[in-house]
């Protein structure tokens, strides 16, 4: 997502002398280069402005709404993260699902705690979702038996505070990758006790056994995520997948492992309705899910879905109010929330403010 | 000299589009879209090189990990249609709606046979219009 315009100062004042008069106004008392490359245009005051369409008529595609434009990530921080990165081998999801928001999460926040999600067992993947651009097969290359031990020498060397592990989906091993995952958080738990480790798995097709093998592994956060609605699960995620199995593996990890945090994650926008927001909201919470977060889809390429509608900042920050009164522990939403998004700072931020209250 | 021309350019045009083939999709929403692609090329290649309007199609670039390219042939396409392998059955299993004379696109590629043919592209959710869902997964 590119915020800056495509006109420059010569062209734009060419375009200018062949419109008729009511454009011509509309453009001269619009925004000019100078407000996009300042950034003024991502202040919420302009949004309510916005005069696009928000819900997709047939035929149609969407344009992108000025709240979800991000700037270029660029920067000290970023660079010496992703050099880090290849040196090592490692990949992230944030790059290869296209996340917009990678220049803030690994410049680090207003707490100056740098979130990355690394994708732990390549970056191919054994489901096709109509979401997703991470890359496909049917049978990706064999684990990387030192993955676990890179991963945990590359986090010590950012002196990352929380770390997020996540991965595709190995449907063509035994385990799912269970013990892989296990043993990573292992490694980094040696290597340094006083991390934060979260981990977004797979739903190892049902196999509760994995599941349990990982949520006994020593981290402080199991996420899976439920993606979308019961009504649409079909249409959205691999056939493989659905409501119920995902219910189940969050449901198990805290089972077997009762002081762990269970957290998921619904995508917006894809057709749902309120009223189906809600009662996926209700069933989370009564399956004891306590992390919440909820964000716009993005159509990744155009071998995926359409992007059914934007919903405005105004509505994200509804649901918020929606989660906290339902008894979420905390509930992240923004268009540009995603799973792991300053998951650290959201986790680090909330633990701080109860433990003030005691209320853990 | 004008005539000659004008012949040469009919046998070149002729002969350019003499080996395009021709297949209308008929869309979830009933809209008839219409292609062409060159024998050989992959009912998906010609959804995605044409940009057809089709939602989600292809999404995991024909590697038969998934179901998104599902489509419904002609029975006398059908029949004339390469044996389907076990993986492309495997993922095809899975897939909303299925039919007696469905097959996963990036698997079906053109011959000169199927010149003219519709396929269409079903439902991947409950949906009134659609027919009995054949699927394991249903």
């Amino acid at each position: 997502q590119d915020s800056r315009c495509g006109l420059t100062g010569a062209g734009y004042r060419g375009i200018l002398c062949s419109l008729p008069g009511e454009k011509k106004e509309f453009l001269q008392n619009g925004p000019d280069l100078q407000d996009f490359v300042s950034g003024d245009l991502s202040d919420k005051s302009r949004w309510a402005e916005y005069k696009g369409n928000l819900k997709r008529e047939k035929g149609e595609r969407l344009h992108l709404p000025p709240w979800l434009k991000t700037k270029i990530p660029m920067g000290k921080n970023y660079n010496k993260l992703k050099n880090t990165l290849r040196s090592l081998n490692l990949h992230t999801v944030c790059e290869e699902a296209r996340c917009p928001n990678i220049g803030e999460c690994w410049g680090g926040g207003e707490y100056a705690t740098a979130t990355a999600t690394i994708m732990l067992m390549g970056d191919t993947c054994t489901r096709g979702c109509r979401f997703c651009s991470v890359k496909t097969a049917r049978s990706p290359p064999p684990l990387d038996p030192q993955e676990p031990h890179n991963t945990a020498r590359a986090v010590a060397q950012w002196g990352l505070d929380y770390v997020v592990l996540t991965s595709v989906d190995r449907d063509d091993l035994p385990d799912g990758g269970a013990e892989h995952f296990a043993k990573t958080v292992l490694h980094l738990k040696e290597r340094n006790p006083k991390i934060l480790v979260e981990c977004l798995t797979p739903d190892f097709r049902g196999d509760l056994k994995a599941v349990e093998k990982v949520a006994l592994s020593g981290l402080d956060v199991y996420a899976h995520n439920v993606e979308t609605v019961p009504a649409l699960q079909r249409k959205v995620r691999d056939p493989r997948a659905n409501f119920e199995q995902s219910i189940r593996v969050l449901k198990h990890a805290k089972e077997v492992q009762p002081g762990v945090i269970s957290k998921t994650s619904l995508m917006l926008g894809l057709g749902e309705t309120d009223e189906q927001i809600y009662a996926t909201m209700k069933l989370l919470r009564e399956a004891d899910v306590d992390c919440l977060t909820l964000g716009q889809y993005m159509q990744p390429t155009k071998r995926h879905l359409k992007v059914e509608e934007y919903i405005t900042p105004e509505k994200f920050k509804y649901w918020e109010k929606v989660g906290n009164d339902l008894g979420f522990h905390y509930t992240a939403s923004g268009p540009l929330v995603r799973s792991s998004y300053k998951a650290g700072e959201f986790f680090l931020k909330n633990l701080v403010e109860k433990r003030k209250t005691k209320a853990i | 000299s004008k005539f000659l021309n004008l012949e040469l350019c009919c046998i070149i045009f002729f002969f350019s589009s003499e080996d395009k083939i021709t297949v209308h999709f008929i869309n979830r929403d009933g809209d008839k879209l219409t292609a062409k692609g060159k024998p050989g090329d992959s009912l998906l290649d010609v959804v995605v090189d044409n940009n057809l309007d089709i939602d989600g199609f292809g999404a995991c670039e024909g590697t038969l990990a998934c179901s998104t390219c599902h489509l419904i042939f002609e029975d006398h396409i059908f029949e004339k249609l390469d044996a389907i392998t076990d993986e492309e059955m495997d993922m095809l299993d899975l897939a909303y709606g299925l039919t007696e004379t469905s097959r996963l696109g990036c698997q079906i590629c053109l011959k000169k046979s199927m010149n003219d043919m519709t396929v269409r592209v079903p439902e991947t959710v409950a949906d009134a219009r659609q027919s009995v869902d054949m699927s394991k997964n249903s």
